[in-house]
């Protein structure tokens, strides 16, 4: 299928199982890492909310206008929920294109996008944070 | 009457609650007074309204769109996925 969303549970697999796309010249795919720190302050990890089912609506909408707009070939989303520790990866995007330039300009107006329109949040859990929920 | 706002994130740490019932005189009501009236029922939520949009039934809506209390309205402040 050309477009595939999906909220996950947790962080995402280490590695990415790149789609097999007929026509592609290239496939970018790009990985979202918690960093180790947030604010300069340790991090143990954070905690995404989505709200559903808008949140996937939202992304699958987006991964359409973009499809247009660089007249990709496919676009698969992954997105994490609730609790993804530091170093592991919370957010996937992989998109086929027959050429490289349009995958990557279409790569990161769908990250800007994202940030500005999909209802999901992120909460970041302190490690020097005692007391505090962990 | 009331019209049960639902709160994520920041908005919902704010407000201490992710569902906020909010007093309103009569309804339907336009997103702009529910705003308002947001902002009185939770002051803490003051700095969150003007840079947010509200969805109803899980679509963005314009100030000017109506709501009743039989619609899921939701307060979309500060996303940050990704």
């Amino acid at each position: 299928m050309n477009i595939d969303v999906q909220i996950i549970d947790g962080p995402l697999a280490a590695q990415p199982t790149l789609p097999q796309v007929e026509h592609a010249g290239a496939i970018t795919c790009f990985d979202g890492i918690v960093r180790p720190t947030e604010n300069n302050r340790p991090l143990h990890a954070l905690d995404y909310e989505a709200y559903e089912p808008m949140a996937s609506r939202m992304l699958r909408d987006l991964a359409q206008k973009l499809i247009d707009e660089f007249n990709l070939l496919a676009v698969h989303v992954q997105h994490s929920r609730g609790r993804v520790p530091v170093g592991t990866c919370s957010f996937r995007l992989i998109i086929a294109s027959r050429h490289r330039k349009e995958g990557l300009a279409a790569a990161d107006a769908f990250i800007d996008r994202l940030k500005q329109d999909v209802p999901i949040w992120k909460t970041p859990v302190y490690a020097d944070a005692e007391g505090e929920e962990r | 009457m009331t019209i049960d706002v639902l709160l994520f994130g920041p908005a919902a740490q704010a407000a201490k609650t992710n569902r906020l019932p909010v007093p309103v005189p009569d309804q339907p009501i336009a997103i702009a007074d529910l705003r308002t009236r947001l902002a009185q029922a939770a002051p803490a939520l003051q700095t969150f309204l003007s840079a947010s949009r509200f969805a109803v039934n899980h679509a963005l809506v314009d100030d000017q769109h109506t709501v009743t209390s039989a619609d899921e309205v939701a307060l979309i402040a500060m996303v940050s996925g990704g």
